[in-house]
């Protein structure tokens, strides 16, 4: 009988392995961005000018904008964002939201002359390893008429070894939490390409590859 | 990494079986135990030998063993984990306490095996068996919404192993033993096979009620084959790893006793990072 004191302790104890909680270190700073890419603005355009607040996990929150401009001679915009250029010169257009008591603001340094021109739409990082597995590589991120290219040169490089790596694009570098799937990786070495669409140029702060099986980050790019 | 936990469970569970070493049962004498073996990790040794984290994930097998003396040469032994639970946590942001992926577990039967052990030769000085394990694949091996959780390889594998057991002294108070084996498992399914040896030295106390034994096990991957790409996983294969076990076993009666172990990975390839415990209650007959 006494035996069986025994059995009942040790399956307990194996059912008793319940799933536990791992802590993400995931803070990152707030940041309101601007999503227009616009570098000057032609005399007499109005441009709707976009702005995209993310929170402090880096999701994106839609939140009340304030909007003003540095000189209205030059440049008037409007409570919606929506910009006039009235007379030659350059303007400073501010945006500021309130997130949880404090303002966060953002500026921009807009020309206005003969014609509009909106600034190169590209953004150039270096991807860095964050574990033992290898991964290098510059990358470039170009507009495409339907979202973007992210494009890696001859000198990418990444293990093979790793059960589902995948490729991801983020605000957060810490979790692949709300971040946008591009998709598993096939390319180990060299020059290659990801077309994603319904993508702006600006959504994303970014790269990030992490084993999706298993949530282990390898590694990140930032977009300078 | 998929594979991690498989290996380092039937490696450590195949190292505290043969506590026999060269000597088989005789005639009729058995051993048996049910017992509980765990390993909890955070972290992982990568396929260069440097320590990755990873979700932290657990294994747990409520195993029976046991072994019995058909001949005075000839000695069975089964070794079966009754439960598996493999499970992996939650990953929790420390920012909104949100969960940001939600943890799985999943409960089988474990990978089982079954041996043939013959005393190829009997001295008082030397005691020389030969083993051969069939691995049987009882558990799951791509359990979970990834297909990331397993209870065992999905593999049926054959181990042939040579022990060799020395008397180093004693008497009706204290006795002490060495041990050394060394062992070959072939694998299949796109597994490398692998060579596995170590050495046990045990000492019996306080009228040998009390065994005290510490093992150094190896294995290592022939690297013989490039992938276990059954599944996609590359850590299914060329896993390595030398580690310290030692071993407490008190014998309550002179049939029943409990024990308890302390496992660790001095070093690896892709395989946890994290020390084993298991604690059981064996009888003898």
């Amino acid at each position: 009988m006494k035996y069986y004191k025994y059995l009942i302790i040790l399956l307990f104890i194996s059912l008793y392995s319940c799933i536990g909680d791992d802590i993400v270190e995931d803070f990152v700073e707030p940041q309101l961005r601007f999503i227009t890419a616009l570098d000057t603005i032609g005399i007499d355009e109005t441009i709707q000018l976009q702005v995209q607040f993310f929170n402090n996990v880096g999701r994106a929150e839609d939140t009340e904008v304030s909007w003003s401009s540095s000189n209205d001679n030059i440049a008037i915009i409007s409570e919606d964002g929506l910009l006039w250029a009235r007379e030659k010169g350059e303007v400073i257009i501010s945006a500021t939201i309130n997130y949880e008591g404090e303002a966060i603001r953002v500026e921009k340094v807009i020309a206005v002359d003969e014609e509009t021109i909106e600034v190169p739409n590209e953004r150039m990082g270096s991807l860095r390893s964050t574990s033992s597995y290898a991964l290098k590589g510059d990358f470039v991120l170009t507009s495409t008429e339907t979202g973007v290219n992210l494009a890696f040169g001859e000198d990418y490089e990444t293990d093979d070894v790793l059960p589902g790596l995948y490729i991801y694009l983020t605000n957060n570098p810490s979790t692949v939490n709300d971040a946008l799937v591009i998709g598993e990786v096939t390319t180990f070495k060299g020059v290659h390409n990801y077309e994603i669409d319904d993508v702006a140029i600006n959504d994303y702060s970014h790269v990030l590859y992490f084993c999706k099986p298993f949530n282990v980050k390898v590694g990140d790019g930032v977009f300078e | 990494m998929k594979r991690i936990l498989i290996l380092i469970s039937s490696f450590f569970m195949f190292s505290s079986v043969y506590s026999g070493g060269g000597w088989p049962q005789p005639k009729g004498k058995g051993y048996f135990k049910l017992s509980e073996w765990w390993v909890n990790a955070d972290q992982h040794y990568t396929l260069g030998g440097l320590k990755d984290p990873n979700v932290t994930t657990g294994l747990y097998n409520t195993t029976f063993y046991g072994e019995y003396g058909f001949t005075n040469k000839f000695t069975g032994v089964i070794n079966v984990p009754l439960l598996s639970r493999n499970v992996v946590n939650n990953l929790i942001s420390g920012t909104t306490n949100e969960i940001i992926t939600p943890g799985e577990a999943i409960n089988s039967p474990g990978d089982a095996e079954i041996t043939l052990k013959y005393g190829v030769f009997q001295h008082s000085a030397i005691s020389i068996s030969a083993s051969i394990i069939f691995g049987i694949p009882l558990g799951e091996n791509a359990g979970g919404l990834a297909g990331n959780l397993q209870t065992g390889d999905g593999e049926f594998n054959q181990i042939f192993r040579i022990d060799a057991g020395i008397p180093l002294g004693g008497n009706d108070a204290f006795s002490a033993y060495g041990n050394v084996y060394g062992g070959y498992n072939l694998r299949i399914r796109g597994f490398s096979d692998e060579i596995r040896y170590g050495a046990e030295l045990g000492i019996g106390i306080f009228s040998q009620k009390l065994y005290v034994t510490g093992r150094y096990d190896v294995i290592k991957s022939r690297n013989n084959e490039e992938s276990g790409a059954i599944d996609g996983s590359f850590f299914a294969n060329n896993s390595e790893v030398t580690s310290l076990t030692g071993e407490i076993s008190y014998q309550i009666t002179s049939k029943v006793g409990v024990s308890a172990s302390y496992g660790t990975a001095l070093d690896g390839k892709i395989i946890y990072a994290a020390p084993s415990y298991s604690f059981g209650v064996f009888l003898k007959v």
